[in-house]
């Protein structure tokens, strides 16, 4: 009669509900009832005895080496790993309470030997905690490489340099490269002005190649076979910026430079060495991945990888960045995967909105098109199907779709050259809101995969029909202005009421109105970047934006986003699907110094739609 | 101020062992003398509350009784007592409708029926001299009363805390600044809502304990709002 409520609690829990009444009862019979308010932490290791809990009520994380490993809600149960694997294994493992915690204790010194009595309901449950040990694993080995990759170039093993002059033969080379122990070797090459060097790259392979072939003779000069340009990179950048060197050019080694020349050689042998496991690199799998399925998982991994990211501090711009890249090789793999190989170097694809200005972190949605030329009609049907097919194949690896339903699946979107022409001009003639926002999309254009002129050819049409349209971008400024800044007369913040908490939704405040901003300015200058970072560098170089102004905006943009990036991570982490993240975040989570920053932000905001409303005339326009 | 509370110190515990020679005294059975004896060990609490045959302490029987440990932050729930004591007299039937247990539930319980002195017996070993905690306890140690202190010569000399007492208070602190006199409920399952503890649903007086236990514990901690969810991102920035 007693233990009537916890009976019936564990009946509810896997795999416990396998258990007989009888069975159910004796643990029922030995729980004790514990209480923790927030920020308990609970440490196995410094305990003598293991204990497994399960939560009555409340919340509780679950941390190893101040890595987030999993959340724990109502009727979810914790502390099986550190009873039944190596005390090495729990080596900084902990709990944490996030929300006042009521739980049930069930003794290890009880537990344990039920489980040794029990085999079926043992291997029940080892079952279902191998799957999360493999979970906390994975997350380890990302965090290793995470912070290999944070790590500067010149903490990586470079291997000296070998300089040839241009005059050296090619014997003298492969003899240097020998007496070096080296497979490569730059040849300094000379410049009708004395002032600049250049240089080019020689390996062992293109010696190699270079002998076989026929009437070749050691004598002659190596000047005619070197490769040029040198991919460089600084020492004091980060390894990942190698990695993506690496990986972008399909190169084997990077030469090394400092301020003042040229220091040596990374290999990519050697880099990969340098990573805990090179299962954690997403950037390989992707390389390696066959099929579909495949790359759904290094999404994943993607996503485990911004967190970390994010936890250890690093700028959401260079996370993005290397996310966008990321993304950017698993849609090209994709591409691949589903397109009919006649067709894939007769289009170009193009990622567009914030997947093109490299700013999406979290897959929050797809924004993508097809361009081609000269198709056949049955070419033109295959495409359809492919199209469709690549649309799917982008949502379940979790783009979400887009919901002004700017996809390659869109017949709008997946157009001729010709059809896109008379498309664009359409949008310039009868302008409208959407008008506007495919334009600002289309703007932010970037080419993917295939031929990269196409885009080339339209973005030309766009700015040579803005030269013809002077008012176009002075109605198209006004959309910075829609939203409110939601900072009150009086400094405070206006906040929607939701859920209980206060909440600013970032977006429509704060990044909304700077990305469209500077997009403005950016058209007005006909610039080529896509991002708006670089946008902005670009209008302090060509003196737009003064330099102080220009970086004030840059750092607010990071801000917003870190924040932005900050809740989606909260809102994952509390089990949202990648569609349901909103741009909103609660201000009771922020700290007093992040609030007071928040409400600094979006004075820059506002200090910007002015600078816009005079700049581009807004008031002008109804 | 210094001199005051020294002197009160002092009082305090004069009073402390004269009571406990005066309880001594008059204890009819030397076996329990133990509920006399402040052992330092003894730095838990328990607590306690019984199902009975009606509100009358004078003439309602306990039909059962369920205790339980407190130590820091845990409620001993699995060295749990759990008595059911022998009846003479038919359960009123308002009072099956409170705790739900009929007359047929205390004889098919009869292997573990247990007469009113052996539980009492059992149920002072259990709580030595432990402070007690109840919700209406005064109702809870008047029933014990009414059975050990014709047998013994005294009532129970355990310290006693009521967490309506305890509530109270909180709830007095958090509307202090209130200019209307508060309207503070005391009913258990609003205490147990207010303060965010599951309600196991069923009334016996094991669930009733361990409930009480937990408004106990979560009273020992400042007070913080049930819904506060800590962001744990924060730390790692």
């Amino acid at each position: 009669m007693a233990i009537q409520q916890q009976a019936e609690f564990l009946q509810h829990i896997l795999p416990f509900n396998e258990l007989t009444d009888a069975e159910r009862n004796y643990l029922a019979e030995q729980m004790d009832v514990v209480y923790f308010p927030v920020g308990s932490v609970m440490t196995p290791n410094r305990q003598e005895s293991h204990d497994l809990y399960f939560i009555i009520k409340g919340r509780v994380a679950e941390y190893q080496q101040e890595q987030l490993v999993a959340n724990y809600g109502v009727r979810g149960f914790f502390g099986e790993k550190a009873l039944l694997s190596e005390s090495s294994e729990n080596e900084g493992l902990y709990f944490k309470v996030v929300e006042e915690a009521i739980l049930y204790r069930l003794s290890g010194d009880i537990f344990i030997p039920f489980l040794n009595e029990h085999a079926a309901f043992r291997h029940h449950f080892e079952a279902g905690i191998v799957e999360k040990l493999n979970a906390w694993h994975r997350s380890q080995q990302v965090a290793a490489s995470t912070e290999v990759m944070m790590d500067t170039v010149c903490s990586a093993p470079i291997r000296p340099l070998v300089e040839v002059s241009e005059a050296a033969t090619l014997q003298e080379v492969a003899q240097a490269l020998v007496s070096n122990e080296a497979d490569a070797c730059v040849v300094k090459l000379e410049t009708p002005q004395a002032q600049t060097v250049e240089y080019g790259l020689l390996t062992s392979t293109d010696l190699v190649k270079i002998m076989a072939q026929p009437e070749m003779h050691a004598r002659f000069p190596v000047k005619e076979y070197v490769s040029q340009p040198l991919i460089t990179v600084h020492e004091f950048d980060y390894l990942f910026n190698a990695l993506l060197k690496l990986t972008r050019y399909q190169i084997d080694r990077l030469v090394v430079r400092s301020d003042h020349g040229l220091k040596g050689f990374l290999t990519q042998k050697d880099l990969m060495g340098l990573f805990a496991n090179q299962s954690g690199l997403a950037l390989l799998q992707i390389e390696q991945a066959c099929s579909q399925s495949e790359l759904q998982q290094v999404a994943e991994h993607v996503d485990e990888l911004v967190k970390n990211l994010h936890h250890k501090g690093i700028k959401t711009h260079y996370i993005a960045k290397l996310v966008n890249e990321l993304h950017r090789k698993l849609i090209n793999k994709l591409f691949e995967l589903v397109m009919p190989e006649a067709l894939l170097d007769r289009v170009a694809l193009l990622v567009m909105g914030s997947e093109g200005r490299s700013e999406q972190v979290l897959r929050t949605d797809q924004d993508n098109a097809i361009l081609y030329d000269h198709l056949q009609p049955a070419e033109i049907g295959q495409l359809q199907h492919a199209a469709e097919r690549f649309s799917r194949a982008m949502l379940a690896i979790g783009f979400p779709a887009c919901p002004g339903n700017i996809m390659v699946s869109n017949p709008m979107w997946r157009a001729s050259l010709r059809d896109f022409k008379n498309q664009l001009k359409a949008w310039f003639d009868r302008p409208s809101a959407d008008s506007f926002m495919n334009l600002a999309i289309f703007y932010d254009a970037h080419t993917v995969y295939g031929q990269e002129g196409y885009l080339q050819q339209m973005r030309q049409l766009l700015f040579s029909r803005l030269d013809d349209n002077e008012m176009f971008l002075r109605h198209f400024a006004k959309a910075a202005l829609q939203f409110e800044t939601p900072i009150g007369f009086l400094g405070g913040f206006i906040s929607e009421q939701q859920g209980g908490s206060d909440k600013i939704d970032l977006k429509k405040g704060g990044i909304f109105p700077i990305v469209h901003g500077v997009r403005c300015y950016a058209l007005e200058a006909r610039l080529q970047q896509t991002n708006t970072h670089w946008r902005i560098k670009a209008l302090m170089d060509l003196n737009v934006f003064d330099e102080e102004f220009g970086i004030e905006l840059g750092e607010t943009l990071n801000f917003f986003n870190t924040l932005r990036l900050q809740s989606m991570l909260e809102q994952k982490a509390q089990g949202r699907g990648e569609g349901q993240l909103d741009n909103k975040v609660a201000l009771q989570s922020l700290s007093h110094l992040q609030q007071d920053l928040l409400k600094q932000a979006f004075a820059v905001v506002d200090r910007f739609k002015k600078r816009l409303q005079r700049h581009f005339k807004l008031h002008e326009v109804g | 101020m210094k001199l005051g509370s020294v002197v009160g110190k002092w009082l305090s515990s004069m009073l402390d062992r004269w009571r406990r020679r005066y309880g001594v005294r008059r204890l009819k059975e030397s076996e329990f003398a133990f509920l006399y004896e402040r052992s330092e060990a003894a730095d838990g609490f328990v607590c306690f509350d019984c199902e009975t045959t009606g509100l009358d302490p004078q003439k309602d029987r306990i039909i059962t009784l369920s205790a339980v440990k407190i130590k820091g932050n845990q409620v001993l729930a699995s060295q749990a007592l759990n008595l059911t004591i022998e009846q003479f007299q038919p359960i009123s039937a308002e009072s099956i409708v409170v705790h739900h247990i009929r007359n047929q539930d205390v004889q098919q319980a009869s292997e573990r029926v247990v007469n009113e002195r052996e539980a009492m017996r059992r149920f002072l070993h259990f709580i030595g001299s432990a402070p007690l905690v109840g919700y209406y306890l005064e109702f809870d140690v008047a029933m014990v009363n009414q059975i050990i202190e014709p047998w013994l010569g005294i009532k129970l000399p355990n310290p006693k805390i009521e967490v309506s007492e305890l509530y109270y208070q909180r709830r007095l602190q958090e509307v202090k600044h209130s200019i209307t006199q508060p309207n503070i409920d005391l009913s258990f399952d609003v205490i147990l809502e207010r303060l965010g503890i599951p309600n196991f649903g069923q009334h016996d007086a094991y669930s009733d304990a361990i409930m009480t236990a937990l408004i106990f514990l979560k009273l020992q901690y400042p007070r913080q709002d049930s819904n506060t969810v800590i962001n744990h991102l924060d730390n790692a920035q």
